[in-house]
């Protein structure tokens, strides 16, 4: 049976459940939902969710060991001495899924059936023929033991297959069974959906987590990996980064975090300032009307995608900075420069730092504002001694969201600012930052388990640390000021 | 009714403000119809009236606030000293210093009790140097009654004060900067008794100084603390005049009723 269709029957069964706890609900006291505990649709969705939810997590429990199983008995089948040179374990692994899932699309376009299956896999040659015929093509001539693991993957995977429906089928009944038998008019239903609910939630949240934690896992590993590979200390402390495909590679972090740092400190600068005057004239000046049309306006600037900001500064912003700054001032001749990049960012920040300033100066109390008036304080002297500093806590907030933002782009970067690593003040030098060094690092035709590549992990970590470093700043500088203001 | 002083209270019988002819309009809600009232030199005014009957808004044409509300419209003549105070000559800003205001719940800015007290006296500039802005804050929180309550803690945030400190903090904020006239807008409605009966005291204190207009929505309260009530009624002034005599032998049936409790 089919996953979709086991599903199907899942949702069914819980659709029934609704409508006979329903009915069973409202038969025990004659109709009369007076006499209920809870309105007769909990007593529904009390018998739905007892049918689904238990059967849906056998399914996911089963989902996730049978393969583990499955795969562990059936490379068992494979000696050592079968895998060949330059070989593994998981490539071994991967042609017999390969090979079982052929065998799966011969059965099911009808070009063999299963007492031919079971005899090709003795002959490896006229199996890999006949996968071919099907379009499964394998690179490699498939061995005998092979041939056999694939068999038994292929026959272990639909026994569980059979099994899983069987026992998630049992469990749905018996849920939807012993649920439809509580229904009675003092049975808390309410209390229970609630209950599932909560979980629910509870669920949700920490799958958020617990996917966070697996990402910053798998950083960890990988960098671990670069490290073993390549000294922690090269790493961090050298001032060059020069990698060479062939090994003898200089990956030292600086001239990237320099870049980085460089061009979002620039990208502030521009979208601080501007963003922040316009959201006080959005929020304090501007009639009704013109803040209708104007906010909408500037949140456009957030909606466009960053590579059309990156074009941008390659065929505009660049050239024009070199011919009317850099140049004449004698500083360089590169459209390509830090301070394209960071220019071009800043105007991408400046709706994410004016649109949450601007709601988080409507946000402070009127109150505030009349009573600033009502000692004779003008609107800019209000604005600047009272509202400002009650909305300091979230505009930092703003800024350092810009900031991680900032951090974290690539795109302006790569088309704006280039690609070479460099360690320099001047900003209209090429530079370039973390993120973009981590593509070009991972987008090469290395060997992954290279110092090369794996590199980009630990750039990530970095990264990642960095922007963690932010927030947690962003927290406590929040924090402290609302001890002082509330 | 018998806790009401209604003793016979030294008035003084010059006017510090004139209104005559006062209409206000928001948008096309005419919320304020024909008032005429002289607010008196060193006197307590009190305001009543029924939710909705236009006595806050009739306190706010007296500052101007309502400047701030794009769409009220103000009409009639309202004087300080002979001066029409809506006269395009006058900066509504500098009358604000000279007319100062209290609200309904206390509405201290986000900064450290020091700062909220000075910062009046900051903006316009009527200290020469910190030993005297030290001074006015001094003053203007013992006017308020609060420097021994908070005289150690200057520095710490107004915010943190309970609800009636904060509004007698307001009240400093308000005096600091040497008003002629206070305008209180219910200042004792989100406080609680004894934090009431303080700020009535301080408003009897004040009147020494300026004179005090407030409104409320207790008749108890304005009995207690002032000389002269007004009573407003669908936008209308039913009846202005001496507090013991609106008390105790109001001459409109509508003031009757209200201060019996059958209107309101």
């Amino acid at each position: 049976m089919s996953l979709g269709l086991l599903l199907l029957l899942l949702i069914a069964l819980a659709a029934l459940g609704y409508v006979a706890g329903r009915q069973r609900a409202l038969a025990a006291v004659r109709g009369d939902a007076r006499d209920l505990h809870s309105l007769p649709a909990y007593y529904g969705q009390a018998v739905a969710l007892a049918a689904a939810v238990p059967g849906l997590l056998v399914m996911v429990v089963w989902l996730i060991t049978q393969p583990l199983l499955v795969e562990r008995t059936t490379l068992s089948l494979i000696l050592t001495e079968d895998i060949g040179p330059g070989s593994s374990r998981e490539l071994v692994m991967a042609d017999i899924r390969r090979i079982a899932e052929g065998m799966g699309v011969l059965v099911a376009t009808g070009a063999a059936n299963e007492g031919e299956i079971a005899a090709l896999a003795t002959q490896p040659d006229a199996l890999k023929d006949r996968l071919a015929a099907v379009n499964v093509a394998l690179a490699a001539p498939i061995s005998a033991p092979v041939a056999q693991a694939a068999l038994v993957y292929r026959q272990s995977m639909e026994t569980g297959q059979g099994a899983m429906a069987a026992a998630v089928l049992a469990v749905a009944v018996a849920g939807f069974l012993l649920a439809l038998w509580r229904v009675t008019p003092a049975f808390r239903a309410r209390n229970v959906v609630e209950r599932v609910v909560q979980v629910l939630l509870i669920a949700a949240s920490s799958l958020a987590i617990l996917t966070t934690a697996g990402i910053i896992f798998s950083l960890l590993l990988e960098s671990w990996h670069f490290f073993q590979l390549y000294p922690a200390r090269d790493f961090f402390l050298s001032l060059t980064w020069s990698p060479k495909f062939g090994g003898g590679s200089d990956l030292g972090l600086w001239p990237l975090l320099w870049g980085t740092l460089y061009v979002s400190v620039i990208a502030l600068l521009v979208a601080v300032p501007i963003g922040l005057m316009a959201a006080i004239y959005l929020s304090e000046y501007a009639s009704p009307g013109l803040r209708a049309i104007a906010k909408p306006a500037i949140e456009v600037l957030a909606g466009i995608p960053s590579i059309v900001y990156g074009l941008f500064a390659l065929m505009t912003v660049g050239p024009f900075l070199r011919d009317w700054f850099a140049q004449p001032m004698g500083l360089g001749d590169s459209s390509s420069s830090v301070m394209t990049a960071g220019v071009v960012m800043g105007i991408m920040l400046i709706p994410y730092v004016s649109s949450l300033s601007d709601d988080i100066i409507n946000a402070v109390p009127q109150a505030l504002r009349d009573g600033s008036y009502a000692i004779g304080a003008t609107q800019s002297e209000t604005i600047r001694q009272v509202v400002f500093p009650a909305a300091l806590p979230g505009i930092v907030g703003a800024i350092l969201m810009a900031a991680s933002r900032a951090i974290g782009e690539t795109m302006i970067v790569v088309l704006g600012a280039g690609a070479a690593a460099k360690l320099d003040l001047n900003p209209f030098e090429a530079m370039t930052t973390v993120t973009v060094k981590i593509v070009s690092q991972l987008t090469g035709d290395t060997e992954f388990a290279s110092p090369e590549t794996l590199v980009a992990f630990a750039l990530g970590l970095t990264l990642f640390v960095f922007t963690l470093g932010l927030n947690v700043l962003a927290l406590y500088i929040v924090r402290k000021y609302r001890e002082q203001y509330e | 009714m018998n806790d009401m002083r209604l003793t016979e209270r030294v008035v003084t019988e010059t006017a510090k403000m004139t209104a005559r002819g006062v209409q206000v309009h928001y948008g096309t809600n005419h919320a304020l119809k024909d008032v005429d009232v002289d607010i008196l030199d060193k006197t307590v005014t009190a305001f009543i009236g029924p939710s909705g009957c236009g006595k806050s808004t009739f306190l706010r044409c007296l500052n101007r606030m309502n400047d701030t509300v794009a769409s009220a419209r103000v009409t009639g003549r309202i004087e300080m000293d002979g001066q029409d105070i809506y006269d395009p000559r006058v900066d509504p800003v500098q009358l604000r210093a000279k007319v100062g205001m209290v609200f309904q719940k206390p509405n201290p800015f986000p900064k450290s009790i020091y700062d909220n007290v000075a910062y009046g006296p900051k903006i316009h500039g009527l200290s020469r140097n910190k030993a005297e802005l030290d001074e006015i804050v001094e003053t203007s929180l013992k006017k308020a009654a609060l420097w021994n309550e908070v005289k150690d803690r200057l520095t710490a945030p107004g915010t943190g004060l309970s609800g009636g400190q904060q509004q007698r903090l307001c009240i400093a904020r308000a005096v600091a900067t040497s008003p002629e006239v206070l305008l209180m807008d219910e200042p004792c409605s989100a406080l609680d008794p004894i934090a009431t009966a303080q700020v009535e005291e301080l408003i009897d204190e004040l009147r020494a100084q300026f004179s005090v207009v407030i409104v409320t929505h207790s008749m108890q309260q304005a009995a207690r603390v002032s000389q002269r009530t007004a009573f407003f009624h669908l936008g209308h002034l039913v009846e202005y005049g001496e507090t013991g005599h609106i008390f105790t032998n109001p001459s409109d049936p509508r003031t009757e009723a209200y201060i019996t409790g059958r209107i309101g």
